[in-house]
């Protein structure tokens, strides 16, 4: 772990992508095939694989119980310690450092641990742990073991430079890798699989999520060279969601990869009589007589443990399916868009998104009118004889979608960002006018430059009123323009909404906080998009 | 004896003596040449050889204006009004000085900063048993746990190789006053011939005068084939000549204790060294001064306060105004 600690550190201080791979690949290059396989999974940030089922349940009060045990300082020190520093793992190690006997951690001891955390049902038991590791370890060690249970180094090390890196030192193309952790989600069963030889032969694990398929944006109609090349569907504004299914079991995963079985017993009693093992691309949508109603609806489904009868009933859901991953236990994604189409419809599903070939540009727009006619978004462009791209962006689906609308909002509040913008108020909250009040709509975390962060870091400490701990709230100055998918209710927000997906799209430095939009002006769209 | 905390700086009305004002007072002590403590014409100014005169390099006595400075070296006393004034040194930049005030049977020490061990330029702490003490609290949390000098020699000296070995250009940021020289002689005397940028440059000779060496240092230039390590100023690494991809930056400071102050400075490399006191040096200052009363200023006071108070001291959080901190 002191080794692994090191490669972190290194990779912390290294100026670009290249360079972190290259020294994550001399660290892993050092390793016998154990200790690369709990590298690799260490240095994504992950406890255990992906598609493991144990999740590490230890929370930041947990974390900081057991500094407290071991350091002697209260629990206020130690709260004011993690502000300061802004990273639970970073605080973790620059507290113990004087409490450690500090003895060395390998690896393998770092995934017992973790393993017993996972076993420990009591928080005291973990605490007890927890401690017990502060103690005895490597103050370094114990930093990246730590930022380990809160899933993320912060160095600027993504799970796919990891991919790369465990390709170069094994000698691998990273396409091979990366195919090999998508289908299996388990980085530590690839690395093995790299170093035997054999990584050709881990196939497709169900019921963990695989990478989605992405569209890019076809701008201008007239970008599409060959028409009659491309098969055409409606664009659903739902959740897109990919099921699998066997044996009467299913699970759905989000597009974050996130499960979200819990929240739609409906569809999973729908799918479960089907044949498996299989995995479809589809959407999840709250569906009445026939069509899409829309998001806003769904909305009220969306993050529930448990669904009451009564809700099930209001907002009635379907998973309506629009292509095929895995069939007859072979992964589809070397399968062209015509066959997957074909067994798709033999299937006989409830819900399937009617596909049909394009001919002419003009027909584009004739969809296009109708599909919203409809209620969706947009049209959804397959390319004819295309594979299944899991993960990319590659252009051989196309999205045709207006933008939804940009507002021109009020920053009312800032807070600190984490890791690298930990010093900077990188996160905003902003508002719109009503009368001479401002009222929230949403929060914004991109879209702007560093050196505008910086620049507006300056400005919202000169507008600062009070400060929160983190959060600053703020006069109501700097106006940006934000683009966002929607609007919705909420009832968080005192303006009774909330802005769906708001991205900054610049500082309106001509603009000052009475030229920002109106609460009317969100009342209006949002009441346009319930028609 | 009462203690006033002003916005001003630290009062003591009855000596009417003023402990680092920052604005232009009759009488006052500067307990070092850092422009946040030595600043302003006063009438009076009471502080040591080295600190009053780096404080006139840095403010000049206007023509026909009248300045009575008072020298005060560690070790020294002086009678004023009614009071002993005693300097004792302070382990912060070259020439850094405590001052103990006794009055009426009562003995304050004022720390001004500080920090316990000697730092790379500059003399170790000399703890004064007191009744009351004034202490600094610019690192007062306990992430904060600095590299000793010889450590931070050994770093500064090996990033600045390894750099070079590269084929890199090692650029060090530093502070005008203190690090920035600390860097230049640590890299001169291990054999690293540097180029200096002015606002540290202009300083070396009242280290030079101290005997401390500097040997083959040289102003900086804006040249785009540089090759030698280059110490400047923070902020000023975006304007250098030398090609980004071509230079690696180190910030030494006690900031960079922690991982965010990359994003911060701009550094690439994080070299945790301070002129101030990491949290437990700052406890054994106060535990070793014997002191029962502590007032705190300049920086984390209220959890330092809240600690000690937690063991018996009677200590408070004397913060009178927003302070900006040279490191």
């Amino acid at each position: 772990m002191k080794a692994l600690a090191a490669c972190a550190e290194a990779v912390a201080a290294a100026p670009g992508r290249n360079e972190k791979i290259a020294r994550v690949a001399a660290y892993l290059t050092t390793l016998g095939d154990d200790d690369l396989a709990r590298a690799v999974l260490y240095l994504s940030g992950r406890t255990f694989p992906a598609s493991d089922r144990r999740k590490l349940s230890v929370g930041h009060a947990t974390l900081r119980e057991a500094l407290v045990q071991v350091t002697g300082w209260d629990l206020e020190m130690i709260g004011t310690c993690y502000r300061e520093v802004g990273d639970t793992g970073e605080t973790v190690a620059l507290l113990v450092r004087r409490h450690t006997q500090g003895q060395e951690m390998t690896l393998a001891q770092a995934e017992a641990l973790y393993a017993e955390l996972e076993q420990a049902r009591r928080t005291a038991r973990k605490v007890e742990l927890l401690a017990g590791a502060f103690r005895t370890f490597d103050w370094l060690a114990l930093k990246y073991f730590a930022k380990g249970i809160t899933g993320n180094l912060r160095i600027g090390l993504q799970e796919k430079m990891v991919e790369e890196a465990l390709a170069a030192a094994t000698g691998l193309a990273g396409d091979v890798v990366r195919g090999a952790n998508n289908r299996s989600g388990d980085l530590a069963r690839v690395a093995r699989a790299a170093r035997s030889g054999t990584i050709g032969e881990i196939e497709a694990v169900l019921f963990h999520p695989l990478d989605f398929m992405l569209a890019k944006p076809l701008d201008a109609v007239g970008d599409l060279a060959d028409p009659g090349e491309w098969w055409v569907e409606d664009k659903y504004d739902g959740i897109r969601a990919q099921a699998h299914i066997d044996a009467g079991r299913v699970r759905l995963f989000t597009r974050g990869l996130e499960e979200t079985t819990a929240a739609f017993p409906e569809v999973i009693l729908g799918l479960a009589p089907l044949p498996g093992p299989l995995v479809l691309d589809g959407e999840i949508l709250a569906w009445r007589e026939g069509r899409a109603l829309a998001f806003s609806v769904l909305q009220q489904r969306i993050a529930r443990k448990q669904v009451s009868a009564k809700t099930m009933a209001e907002v009635p859901v379907i998973f309506l399916a629009y292509d095929l991953l895995l069939f007859g236990g072979e992964l589809q994604f070397t399968v062209p868009v015509e066959q997957r189409r074909r067994e798709l419809e033999r299937l006989g599903l409830r819900h399937l998104a009617p596909q049909v070939r394009l001919s002419s540009h003009g027909e584009i727009e004739e969809r296009f009118l109708a599909a919203r006619g409809r209620g969706n978004e947009g049209l959804i462009l397959k390319r004819a004889g295309s594979l299944y791209e899991s993960g990319k962006r590659g252009g051989n689906w196309l999205k045709v979608k207006r933008p939804y609308g940009t507002l021109d909002v009020v920053v009312t509040a800032a807070e600190q960002g984490h890791g690298r913008r930990a010093s900077v108020l990188s996160d905003v909250t902003f508002a719109v006018r009503s009368g001479d009040r401002y009222l929230n709509v949403g929060k914004a975390y991109s879209g702007l430059t560093d050196e505008e962060i910086r620049q507006l870091t300056v400005l919202f400490k000169a507008a600062t009123v009070e400060r929160y701990g983190r959060v600053s709230l703020l006069r109501p100055e700097v106006v940006l323009e934000v683009a966002f998918d929607g609007v919705q209710q909420s009832p968080r927000h005192k303006s009774g909404y909330a802005l769906r997906f708001p991205r900054i799209v610049r500082w309106r430095q001509d603009k000052g906080a009475e030229d920002c939009d109106t609460l009317e002006r969100v009342r209006e769209m949002y009441e346009a998009s319930l028609r | 004896m009462e203690i006033l905390f002003r916005p001003e700086g630290i009062h003591v009305p009855a000596i009417d003596l003023w402990l680092d004002p920052r604005t232009p007072v009759g009488s006052a002590w500067l307990s070092h040449a850092h422009s946040d403590h030595a600043r302003g014409l006063h009438r009076t100014v009471i502080a040591t050889r080295i600190t009053a005169g780096i404080y006139r390099h840095r403010w000049p006595l206007p023509a026909g204006r009248e300045q009575e400075v008072l020298r005060l070296d560690p070790g020294e006393t002086m009678e004023f009004r009614g009071a002993r004034l005693t300097a004792l040194q302070a382990a912060h930049i070259l020439g850094a000085a405590q001052l103990l005030i006794e009055y009426e049977g009562e003995r304050t020490v004022y720390t001004g900063d500080i920090k316990l061990a000697a730092p790379i330029c500059g003399w170790a702490t000399e703890i004064m048993p007191c009744d009351r003490l004034i202490i600094e609290s610019t690192f007062a949390l306990p992430i904060y746990d600095f590299l000793s000098a010889a450590e931070a020699k050994e770093r500064i000296v090996r990033f600045a190789a390894e750099s070079v070995a590269a084929g890199l250009v090692p650029v060090f940021l530093g502070y005008g006053l203190g690090r920035g020289q600390e860097i230049v002689h640590t890299l001169t005397e291990a054999g690293l011939p540097c180029a200096v940028h002015g606002a540290i440059a202009g300083l070396i000779p009242y280290y030079e005068a101290e005997g401390i060496s500097f040997p083959g240092w040289e102003p900086y230039e804006r040249r785009k084939d540089e090759t030698r390590p280059l110490v400047v100023t923070p902020g000023l690494q975006d304007s250098l000549a030398a090609p980004a991809a071509r230079i690696r930056v180190a910030l030494v400071s006690g900031w960079a204790a922690v991982d965010s102050a990359r994003a911060r400075s701009g550094a690439d490399v994080l070299i945790p060294y301070s002129d101030h006191a990491g949290f437990l040096e700052l406890l054994a200052i106060v535990e070793q001064t014997g002191a029962r009363r502590v007032d705190i200023v300049h920086g984390y006071a209220e959890p330092l306060a809240r600690l000690l108070r937690q063991r018996g001291l009677d200590a408070v959080a004397a913060v009178a105004s927003a302070t900006e901190v040279q490191v």
